[in-house]
């Protein structure tokens, strides 16, 4: 897709999206539902710019998420600073976060790289529920109703938020640094012969990363009201993120948005009807990815549109 | 280049710009009498949680099966019948947030019931107070839910520090008698969570204002699940303690039991806090390892010996053919005070139902025999636990408050030498 | 001084049970390059087998041990034919291998829950709470069992590696899979071997614990976790370096609670793992290929 028609997708979805609540007679349930989802698009699109661009799972993007959520959320407890403030404060915060254990770790590739995430992640939420002062320990924070916006208005503030990273993921893809990514992706040396520097390119989009998903952590403080370290920290919340992309097609500029939607609706749909089942729904959902489709969903629209238009183009 | 650059200019637009807001419903006072009072509520029905959840759905739904035996609810001389509206929330914090908003403005039930485990309470019960539904839940005991000021939130449990705070009474009571060291050595090995949280305050809180009769001499937490508890174990045995007060969930008041056990420990008393008389601990440590243990619930079916106790005890065996625990008792009252706080107001409006849920006073199976929800602790039941020892002769009799017990307890722990 | 020694004893035999708990892993590790992420999974499903001879036949843990290695070795082999052959060599099949695994994990937990809810499960021996006196300490004779367990599987592995045909061509295929082809060994049937073999191990580990520990369908997890560090600690691939990760990890963990709150000390194991991973991505020990 050219830019130009890109971008005019991307300006008539998000116009759209944005009238679809005050025309469309949805509930409010199915209203907050979407809102979330926007905020949970934005943080796999996020993971799959560390995850897919350069290929370095990270198993630990939760120490980002409850960063940036405790912080913004210590912000709007303590300051008046409006509550987007806290957010955009809460993503630094996680970025640089993120720069702090992903600056040395980054050397390492593949599964060196995923574990030593594993040990971030866990290690975070370990200290993070012990330091009470900040977290609130066990017994969290909780956020005053006022002040706040309401979980009506966040619909918008989620779409926003999804507009962002998916213009960053574009942006990335298309860039002299998405270039770069993928030379890393396929082979880090030969990157650096080519005169890609990986250290400061991975350095650059993991601080990307953390930021968008720590954002993302201020709007879910914001949502609940009410955050504690287990919740906001745990290993599932990291693996959502991975499920997401993983489903909607990891490495793809828009995949985890597709992801994300599944995720939703089998938590939402098939929950409802069949929750003992959903562990293992996606545990088979992944098995059959990466076995039959290792681009997810995007890689399955793409075989279908091949098969519809047989032979149009070599590519 | 510029018409993306005008596209990207567009977007910037609209980001700045503002987002639509909407007037929350109103709800003016809603006098009319109703074919049905809607109830809402939220449980762990699948998930880790899931056998305690389905045990708090015992207790909601024999109350609601109870008020509707003779019609339901009577409102002004109409008696209209309870319909209970329950989904299951997996344990899931977002989950449980969600659905409550689903119920209350998409479903428009008329109260809300509250879900199990306090975290997720605590999350729960902001959508109450920011729709103002009256919210009754007998599933979240940390004192911080009801701090905040929420005017909407009401809990059956009483917080965990009356639970430590029992204890050390029969122990105070103990010391005074002679069978224990003046001053005792404390330890205090507690979980880290909110339950384990509240649990040290109330041994501190004790032990702060009986000074002269107790010392703590170790306060430590630990991570849930384990695996070896000989470090903690070794800072008490070192610190010499008299009183080992543990608050810890079941797999690790497992752990931690078997590893005192065969590092030959022996305290003159010991606690887990609410463990100990569950069947599943005797399978784990055998009828020996759990001797003398001391516990203490906010409801024990020994209780029931007369009047709303058996009651509730009798309809409880004759619907599920087993004996209730605490969970089903809580569950059971919870939603009992809302149903009188209903009948009270004679209505269904909420602010009306809300008042008269603040200013409650009423007959209950708890120990105490009153159920209230007092101001001053933020809508939190306030009322002494009930201690349990198990003894050797396989029985747990209730050993403390006097009015209530039908045993006799136990201390220094007859099986330590010396 | 005495609690000193009472407590590096315990450290010793928390570390026989860590090393059983990561042979596994580490030896699929070491030979396929493969992080098998259905490990903790394998060590619940094995903890409820374990749990059912004992309730249903009773059969003691201990004894069941020869049965449950057979039962997982059969399961890991038909993870690898059905699941794992497919994968890419590789960089790419190593990011793919991961989330295929975790698959698996999420379907056996599911399965678990189906078949025994997500109730606590306890195994109660006679000797749960027996304790055995030394150096003037008593422990849990139970632990002292684990500890022997774990220190016979770890000669037998060594020997079986180190002095047997399988074992040596077994180094060779972690070392270099191509010129292996080229002597005449069957990788692939090298690879499924060692997939059954690690699979059995974390059998193994799933019976020690079920004697030590209640567990329910989320258990493994921080098996799972834990074994990472000790794999990484020991060098990623030695079996012999697993056991000596096992004992840092296990020295960390109890003898941290002079320096961090007892709450920190699981902590601790996991800055260790990062650090250990940037500064000497060999491992402590600087083993870097199966011995």
């Amino acid at each position: 897709m050219s830019r130009v028609r890109f971008l005019l997708a991307f300006a008539a979805a998000l116009a759209a999206l944005w009238v679809a609540p005050l025309v469309l007679p949805i509930g409010d349930y199915t209203h907050n539902i979407v809102g979330l989802t926007f905020m949970f698009m934005a943080a796999a699109l996020a993971w799959n710019w560390l995850g897919g661009y350069v290929g370095q799972i990270s198993f630990g993007h939760a120490a980002m998420f409850g960063v940036g959520g405790f912080v913004a959320a210590r912000i709007m407890l303590s300051s008046g600073l409006p509550f987007s403030v806290a957010w955009l404060l809460g993503g630094l915060a996680a970025g640089l976060f993120g720069l702090l254990w992903g600056h040395p770790t980054l050397r390492l590739r593949g599964p060196y790289f995923s574990i030593a995430t594993i040990g971030v992640g866990e290690a975070t939420r370990l200290v993070a529920t012990y330091w009470s002062d900040f977290t609130g320990g066990s017994s969290g924070l909780s956020l005053p109703l006022a002040g706040n916006p309401t979980k009506y208005q966040l619909y918008w503030y989620g779409l926003y938020l999804l507009g962002g990273a998916v213009l960053i993921s574009y942006g990335l893809a298309r860039s002299r640094i998405g270039l770069g990514l993928s030379a890393i992706k396929e082979d880090v040396e030969a990157a650096g012969d080519l005169g890609v520097n990986p250290t400061l390119y991975q350095d650059i989009v993991l601080f990307l990363s953390g930021t968008m998903v720590g954002v993302c952590g201020g709007f879910y403080a914001s949502y609940q009201a009410f955050i504690d370290p287990q919740d906001m920290f745990s290993f599932d919340r990291s693996i959502g993120l991975i499920l997401m992309a993983v489903i909607g097609g990891i490495g793809t500029v828009l995949g985890p948005v597709w992801g994300a939607i599944v995720f939703v609706i089998i938590q939402e749909f098939l929950l409802a009807n069949y929750s003992e089942l959903y562990l293992g729904l996606y545990g088979a959902l992944l098995i059959l990815i990466i076995l039959f489709e290792p681009l997810g969903l995007t890689g399955l629209v793409r075989r279908l549109h091949r098969l519809a238009i047989p032979v149009r183009r070599a590519t | 280049m510029n018409r993306s650059t005008v596209f990207v200019g567009v977007t910037v637009l609209l980001l700045t710009g503002c987002v639509p807001s909407k007037d929350t419903d109103d709800d003016s006072a809603n006098t009319a009498i109703p074919d049905k009072i809607v109830i809402g509520s939220t449980l762990p029905l699948t998930g880790t949680e899931s056998k305690t959840g389905g045990r708090f759905k015992q207790g909601y739904e024999l109350a609601v099966e109870v008020e509707n035996a003779d019609g339901g609810i009577d409102l002004g001389g109409k008696k209209v019948p309870v319909q209970l509206n329950l989904l299951d929330d997996t344990t899931d914090q977002a989950k449980a947030v969600n659905l409550a908003q689903r119920l209350i403005t998409q479903d428009k039930v008329n109260f809300f019931l509250g879900t199990y485990s306090t975290a997720v309470v605590e999350a729960q019960s902001t959508v109450a107070e920011q729709n103002q539904i009256p919210y009754v839940n007998g599933g979240g005991a940390a004192t911080s839910i009801y701090a905040k000021g929420f005017k909407w939130v009401f809990g059956t449990l009483a917080p965990v520090a009356n639970l430590a705070n029992t204890e050390m009474q029969w122990i105070d009571q103990q010391q005074a008698a002679g069978a224990l060291p003046k001053p005792a050595r404390v330890a205090i090995v507690w979980e880290n969570t909110s339950h384990g949280k509240d649990f040290r305050k109330g041994v501190q809180d004790f032990t702060a204002a009986h000074s002269s009769g107790y010392q703590v001499v170790t306060d430590e937490s630990f991570a849930l699940d384990g695996k070896d508890f000989s470090a903690i174990l070794s800072k008490v045995r070192g610190a010499k303690a008299d009183l080992l007060m543990i608050d810890a969930h079941l797999p690790d008041f497992i752990t931690m039991q078997r590893q005192y056990l065969s590092s030959a420990m022996c305290t003159k008393v010991l606690t887990y806090g609410a463990r100990g008389t569950e069947s599943d601990a005797r399978t784990a440590l055998g009828a020996e390892g759990v001797n003398y243990i001391l516990s203490a619930v906010w409801w024990n079916k020994q209780l029931g010996n007369a009047g709303l106790n058996k009651e509730f005890v009798d309809k409880f065996k004759a619907k599920y053919g087993t004996d209730p625990e605490w969970y089903q008792a809580l569950g059971y009252e919870a939603a009992r005070s809302l149903f009188t706080a209903i009948a009270q107001a004679g209505t269904v409006d909420k602010e009306q139902v809300r008042a008269k849920l603040s200013a409650l006073t009423m007959d209950s199976i708890l120990p105490g025999g009153k159920l209230s929800y007092p101001a001053d602790k933020g809508g939190q039941a306030d009322y002494p636990f009930v201690v349990q020892q198990n003894l050797p002769d396989g029985t747990s009799p209730i050993i403390y408050p006097a009015d209530v017990a039908n045993g006799k307890g136990v201390a220094p722990n007859p099986a330590c030498k010396g | 001084m005495g609690e000193v020694v009472v407590l590096a004893v315990s450290a010793v035999l928390l570390a026989g049970f860590y090393a059983a708990m990561a042979y596994g892993l580490g030896l699929i590790y070491g030979v396929l390059r493969i992080v098998n992420l259905a490990h903790g999974g394998i060590i619940m499903a094995s903890a409820y087998v374990t749990w059912q001879l004992f309730d249903r036949f009773a059969i003691d843990p201990f004894l069941a041990i020869p049965i449950v290695l057979v039962v997982f070795f059969a399961i890991g082999v038909g993870i690898y034919l059905g699941l794992v052959r497919f994968l890419p060599r590789g960089p790419a099949g190593a990011v793919q291998s991961l989330l295929l695994l975790f698959g698996v994990w999420l379907v056996i937990r599911n399965v678990a829950y189906l078949l025994f809810t997500g109730n606590e499960q306890v195994i109660h021996t006679g000797y749960a709470t027996s304790s055995v006196r030394i150096l003037g300490g008593s422990f849990s004779a139970t632990r002292l069992a684990v500890f022997a367990v774990a220190t016979v599987a770890l000669f037998t592995l060594h020997l079986l590696l180190t002095r047997t045909y399988l074992g040596k061509a077994i180094r060779a295929v972690a070392q270099n899979p191509d010129s292996c082809t080229l002597a005449g060994i069957n990788v692939e049937r090298i690879y499924v071997f060692t997939f059954g073999l690690g699979t059995a191990l974390a059998g193994l580990a799933g019976t020690l614990a079920s004697t030590l520990f209640a567990f329910n369908p989320s258990f493994g997890a921080s098996e799972l976790l834990k074994s990472f560090v000790i794999i990484v600690l020991g060098g990623l691939g030695s079996i012999v370096g697993i056991a000596l990760g096992a004992l840092v990890l296990a020295f960390a963990e109890v003898f941290a609670v002079y320096a961090v709150p007892p709450y920190l000390t699981t902590a601790v194991g996991f800055v260790l793992l990062v650090v250990v991973l940037v500064l000497r991505p060999g491992g402590l020990f600087g083993q870097r290929v199966l011995r």
